[in-house]
């Protein structure tokens, strides 16, 4: 490493820590301070942690609503994540492997569903229709509709680096159509199903204006919902929103710390083109 | 003897469960929203009013704001992110002491609740109590009204779109600089280019499809942003940074489902208009390299 | 134990014909080599018998039995590819008795079928590796077992010793012909290369753009090529081909005399300068500047003193001479 390496990292770092790192270090004093000091909204040092107090507050809060927010995300993501990846595989499967001009079809919807912006209240309608309208179910299927394009995208390129003579000699030793895809090539996809897995459910976790349009309602709120309300619930009590803000960071940032690589490949799947 | 018929490996049934999920809750409301957008609706009945929906919007003022700020916003974001991501991929790729932990740290804010960020940042640009006054302060200056000032508000929410979001374009940017050959530098190196030469001579055309990917990417999250608006101003003050996903949500509320809807339209036309003549654009380009 | 009769198959792709109206029977038991160019459709003609292509015309018959369009598992068949084709994420265990779980055979039989399977191939040691962990022979030793426990009626080969280095294809030649001497199944093999279809072939298909050229043994079709094409294919060096002036003068439209019957001397026919000899050591290999020829090719035996620029007169060994 030369010295202009050197000395340009340490003042990248410390500018790095001032506009990435304080903002989080805000979130963390103000979630264990208590409710007078939080309130003057400055970067202080906190004079007592509360952090358990705050805590118990923020989970106890309108009958324990964060626990059942943090329930029905949790559904929703693993609902919409399985089917995502089943779904997903699939059509990249028999999009990779056959060629038709039914693919001209599948390959414009995958297009319309990464460009278009979703018709909301026409979806609400349908949804009614459907007895879908503020269900989780409802909201999975929806998580499944709008996540599928960049799934089959991605499973679209990566089953293309699997050679078709694997599908042939299984097709040899008697596998039926079902049986090549589960049992040869499903298990092949592991990397980029995991990458979709990491990528998939910080999407829908985080995401907040579909269930603001599609899951209204006490019993149905999910976590950003929830913290979204708590906005004006807690407007005197910082500290409990910023505990809020502090519980829904950590998944993610856990999720980041385990599967760094996988988030890393995912996000820049992007840019091998389609 | 029976010959028994063969059938494709590949079965069209594989494509079914996606097909019928896909459908019914994507294309089918896409393509009532056509319909819909021409009717007075309250979900039940709807009835024609030919193009009043498209007349309204274009007439009344805080309609069109919205419209102007949509673009305003998708520009300045993807503008921004566009430089700021290649400038810190480049420094990212240079060997830097720290390197590692450093796209750690500028890629982190991606994986954030855009509402969390939100309503940190409010707080943090709170007019008087907000570290980013008392920062200004702490140096003599007097800060905006950053989130108050109703010429300014936009901006502010682009600004805070941009530390959220730039971390995504470095890293596609840190992938497109990876696939440069440094065969390129090398051979640029013997030529006599300097370091300021060798970035606009070699890495941006040879970084060109990171770039689309980049600005395609982040226009259409730019035009159809929404919730980061909405957990920072919810459009205000006024209707100051109103945007096209705001007004939709705001005419939803207010039981307006044509004109909502017809927002929808406006924003499906406008991002079309403005992405696919520039995927146009930009195949044509990469054909000329 | 199968014969496989072949009426009238074509395939086309599009507007292209890769084969066009083939007719052969494979006898039960037989090994039989399809070698070619690339491009001539051997292998889609393989696959065509595998069912992996549909023929768009003709009909096939394997053991007796009309198969046309049934699917590639319901033929009897077994077939070792080119890549090999192991499933990476299954251990050599796995692979070999990939086929026996699907046809829902008890666990305890897929073992004992597999071990006896891997005993003959010597891979016990490697059952619980998976295919990255093996080196090119062994892989290709897995795909032969994964073949074998099928128990087909005809083995496919596709060029299954392409991948290997020169020094491991020939002890696999050999491994491969005891098989077939062992298992006496009929086999179909696909090769570019006439040294592989000469060494194991009881039968040599020699295909050029979709159509057979010639069928027979390695030695009728050395001995007697019916056409240029498979006078130039088999054999090596290849044989001196010559159209025009000389062959008009012998009373044909092509006129072929193999290197090796060649002779050189101070008489002969042809004058010729010595352009360039390879020494093989045994052999050695004569290129000639021919006047009125142009390049001929002589084989010769290996302790010659010609060098490069010598004169020589060439002249063909009588009765060995082709004329088309």
């Amino acid at each position: 490493m030369t010295r202009r390496q050197y000395w340009t990292g340490i003042i990248a770092t410390v500018v790095a820590l001032v506009i990435f790192v304080v903002p989080f270090v805000f979130i963390a004093f103000t979630a264990v301070k208590d409710k007078a000091q939080a309130s003057h909204l400055d970067f202080t040092w906190p004079l007592q942690f509360l952090f358990w107090q705050n805590l118990v507050d923020v989970v106890t809060t309108r009958n324990y609503m964060l626990l059942l927010a943090y329930f029905n995300s949790s559904i929703i993501t693993v609902g919409a994540v399985a089917m995502l990846i089943l779904f997903g595989a699939m059509v990249g499967y028999v999009l990779q492997r056959r060629q038709s001009r039914w693919n001209q079809v599948i390959f414009g919807c995958v297009l319309a569903g990464l460009i278009i912006p979703p018709a909301v209240v026409p979806t609400i309608w349908v949804m009614q229709g459907l007895g879908l309208f503020k269900t989780i179910w409802g909201m999975v299927l929806i998580q499944v509709a709008y996540g599928l394009a960049f799934s089959v995208l991605l499973y679209r390129s990566f089953i293309a680096t699997i050679p078709r003579d694997l599908d042939e000699a299984a097709r040899i030793d008697g596998a039926k159509p079902l049986q090549i895809f589960l049992r040869v090539i499903l298990p092949l996809l592991k990397p980029v199903t995991v990458t979709l897995i990491v990528v998939q459910s910080i999407a829908i976790f985080n995401d907040f204006t579909n269930p603001l349009y599609y899951l209204p309602g006490k019993e149905n709120v999910t976590v950003q919902l929830t913290l979204f309300n708590f906005q004006s619930q807690f407007s005197t009590q910082f500290n409990l929103l910023f505990m809020n803000i502090l519980l829904v960071t950590i998944p993610p940032l856990i999720v980041f710390i385990f599967f760094n690589r996988q988030i890393v490949a995912g996000m820049t799947a992007g840019a091998v083109k389609g | 003897m029976r010959c028994p018929v063969q059938r494709s490996p590949y079965p069209y049934w594989f494509v079914l469960p996606a097909a019928v999920v896909f459908v019914t809750l994507f294309l089918v409301p896409t393509v009532a929203s056509l319909w819909f957008s021409l009717t007075r609706w309250d979900l039940y009945t709807a009835s024609y009013i030919g193009l009043d929906n498209f007349r309204q919007f274009f007439s009344e003022q805080n309609l069109t704001l919205g419209l102007m700020n949509t673009v305003i916003y998708a520009v300045l974001t993807s503008a921004t992110k566009t430089v700021f991501g290649l400038l810190l991929a480049v420094l990212l790729t240079s060997g830097i002491w720290g390197q590692s932990f450093l796209r750690t740290v500028v890629f982190f804010p991606v994986l954030v609740s855009t509402i969390g960020v939100g309503i940190t940042f409010t707080v943090l640009m709170h007019p008087t109590k907000g570290l980013f006054n008392v920062g200004l302060a702490a140096i003599g200056l007097h800060g905006p009204g950053w989130l108050t000032d109703a010429s300014l508000a936009l901006y502010s929410v682009a600004l805070v779109d941009l530390w959220k979001g730039v971390g995504l374009a470095t890293l596609i940017y840190i992938a497109g600089l990876a696939a440069i050959s440094p065969d390129y530098y090398e051979a640029a190196r013997i030529d006599g280019a300097t370091r300021v030469q060798q970035f606009w001579r070699v890495t941006v055309p040879l970084v060109q499809p990171a770039t689309v990917t980049v600005i395609t990417l982040s226009l259409i999250g730019g035009l159809r942003s929404f919730d980061l608006i909405w957990a920072m101003t919810k459009g205000g003050p006024g209707f100051s940074s109103d945007v096209l996903a705001s007004v939709i949500y705001k005419q939803y509320q207010a039981g307006f489902y044509g004109l909502s809807t017809a927002g929808n339209v406006i924003l499906f036309v406008l991002i079309a208009t403005i992405i696919l003549p520039l995927t146009w654009w930009f195949n044509r380009k990469e054909v000329d390299l | 134990m199968a014969e496989v009769v072949l009426t009238g198959i074509r395939k086309s792709f599009g507007a292209v014909d890769v084969i066009k109206g083939i007719d052969l029977t494979i006898k039960d038991g037989e090994f039989c080599v399809f070698v070619g160019p690339s491009g001539c459709g051997k292998s889609t003609l393989l696959r065509i018998i595998a069912g992996l292509e549909v023929a768009t015309g003709g009909t096939l018959h394997i053991d007796g039995k009309e198969v046309s369009k049934a699917e590639p598992s319901e033929r009897g068949i077994a077939m070792v590819f080119q890549s090999y084709a192991l499933y990476p994420h299954l251990t050599v265990r796995q692979n070999i008795g990939f086929g026996l779980s699907l046809a829902k055979m008890p666990k305890d039989e897929i073992a004992r079928i597999v071990e006896a399977t891997a005993a003959t191939l010597q891979l016990e040691k490697l059952l619980d590796r998976k295919p990255k962990e093996l080196s090119g022979g062994q892989r290709q030793r897995v795909a032969i077992g994964r073949a074998i426990v099928r128990n087909p009626k005809v083995f496919l080969f596709d060029e299954p010793l392409s991948n290997l280095d020169a020094s491991l294809r020939s002890q696999m030649r050999i491994e491969i012909t005891e098989l077939h001497a062992k298992l006496a199944t009929t086999m179909i093999y696909v090769t570019h290369d006439q040294v592989e279809a000469m060494t194991m072939a009881d039968k040599i298909v020699v295909l050029n753009g979709g159509t057979i050229e010639q069928v027979g043994s390695p030695m009728e079709l050395y001995n007697a090529p019916a056409t240029p094409f498979v006078a130039g294919f088999i054999g090596g060096p290849k044989m001196n081909l010559f159209e025009g002036k000389l062959a008009e003068e012998m009373r044909c439209r092509t006129y072929g005399i193999r290197p090796e019957h060649v002779l050189l001397g101070a008489e002969g026919r042809w004058q010729g300068r010595v352009k360039h000899v390879e020494h093989l050591g045994a052999d050695a290999i004569v290129h000639l500047d021919v006047a009125g020829l142009g390049a001929l090719i002589a084989r010769i035996s290996g302790d010659t003193g010609l060098r490069p620029g010598d004169d020589v007169r060439a002249s063909p060994q009588p009765g060995k001479e082709f004329r088309y």
